[in-house]
């Protein structure tokens, strides 16, 4: 399975996971810390101080410069990376448009949504799809495309498949002048019970 | 929990940026004017609060255990976010096909209740294994080895990466033929 073509199935929430499991650790370590503490796992002399305890109060008085810093480095870097985090999971997925030539002089690019409309058209000839919605995903110089197919009762897969490769892929890849489109489908199986539309052109 | 992950994840970014800069704003208003210290987060009279608690003392506790039960929920939330695709065989390298567990259920509803002698079937697919109920007016032995069939006939046209494993069960109920 080729690793393009699979990422190109979904946008990945990957960042946002590790993130938030990142954060539910911390939080569930910082609880469970206290409680121990409470319950004088560490010591029932320990449970027993302050929450605010004079050991800590004389340290931060004596090395005020020091908290001072340190209070400002935590606070720079929590603050940096929520705005990366938010920043990060608020940015809508990339549509590339595609460069075929980098030459100087005869810059060539393909907007995104003129590539997508006519492998759209192509896919929506299929015998057996009864809607297609094409986007790319990536970077201009590594597109890949992700298609959604929309099945109609009773359709083979496979039938799909090889008219999909044979000829709306091998278009794409005419097209682009590549070898191989990494190209992830998302089949839609019998959505509906109604047989494929007559196409009025 | 997809979406719950995508609507908060914003928002707990959001929240360590103010956690941060309050923190920086209110460290700098200390340090450099003390005179109008508590800028924004009147952390002196949070100060006054907690003194005079221990780490015993009941209120701590029961903070500590709130803060653990949402930290338990957003940590659950990270690790169960994932996707449910099923993937296809590839039909050529570079091309990945899936489809959706929804999707599968309803191809495998559909192929069930063509069955003359099914009356109803409800089915739950992942990838790893479909599961159909379905209800007969005729003996169930018999009406289930047949769905059974037909399910497994239906999976080889369609052509899983994975197989899941089918199970079937059949009931019978009461009504006129």
């Amino acid at each position: 399975m080729s690793r393009r073509s699979r990422k190109a199935v979904a946008r990945s929430a990957g960042g946002d996971r590790t993130l938030t499991t990142i954060l539910g650790l911390v939080l569930v370590a910082a609880s469970v810390l206290v409680l121990l503490v409470g319950y004088g796992v560490f010591g029932a002399n320990r449970a027993q101080r302050p929450v605010i305890d004079p050991i800590a109060v004389l340290w931060v008085v004596t090395h005020a410069s020091a908290t001072r810093w340190i209070a400002i480095g935590v606070g720079v870097l929590l603050f940096v990376i929520g705005l990366w985090w938010t920043l990060r999971s608020l940015r809508p997925e990339p549509r590339p448009d595609v460069s075929l030539s980098e030459l100087p002089g005869e810059r060539l690019t393909v907007e995104h949504a003129a590539i997508c409309d006519a492998v759209r058209h192509d896919a929506e000839t299929i015998n057996g799809v009864s809607r297609a919605r094409v986007r790319l995903v990536g970077n201009p110089e590594k597109p890949a495309l992700r298609i959604a197919l929309t099945l109609v009762e009773g359709t083979d897969v496979r039938d799909v498949w090889a008219e999909l490769d044979g000829r709306v892929l091998a278009r794409a890849r005419e097209a682009f002048a590549v070898s191989a489109l990494p190209t992830a489908v998302r089949l839609e199986l019998d959505a509906s019970s109604a047989p494929t539309p007559a196409r009025v052109e | 929990m997809r979406l719950l992950l995508r609507v908060l994840a914003p928002l707990f970014g959001l929240l360590l940026a103010v956690v941060g800069l309050a923190l920086l704003v209110e460290t700098v208003t200390a340090w450099i004017a003390p005179a109008s210290s508590p800028l924004v987060v009147p952390w002196p009279a949070w100060r006054t609060a907690v003194e005079g608690l221990t780490w015993q003392s009941g209120s701590v506790r029961a903070t500590a255990i709130a803060v653990g039960v949402i930290g338990l929920f957003v940590l659950v939330l990270g690790l169960v976010a994932r996707r449910h695709d099923v993937f296809l065989a590839d039909p050529v390298p570079e091309v990945t096909v899936t489809t959706s567990p929804r999707s599968l259920a309803r191809a495998v509803g559909h192929e069930v209740r063509s069955h003359d002698d099914v009356v109803s079937a409800s089915v739950v697919a992942s990838s790893s294994k479909i599961t159909v109920k379905a209800a007969t007016l005729d003996p169930a032995e018999g009406v289930r080895e047949a769905v059974r069939e037909r399910v497994a006939e239906m999976l080889v046209r369609l052509p899983l990466a994975r197989r899941p494993r089918v199970s079937v069960s059949v009931t019978t109920t009461k009504g006129v033929k």
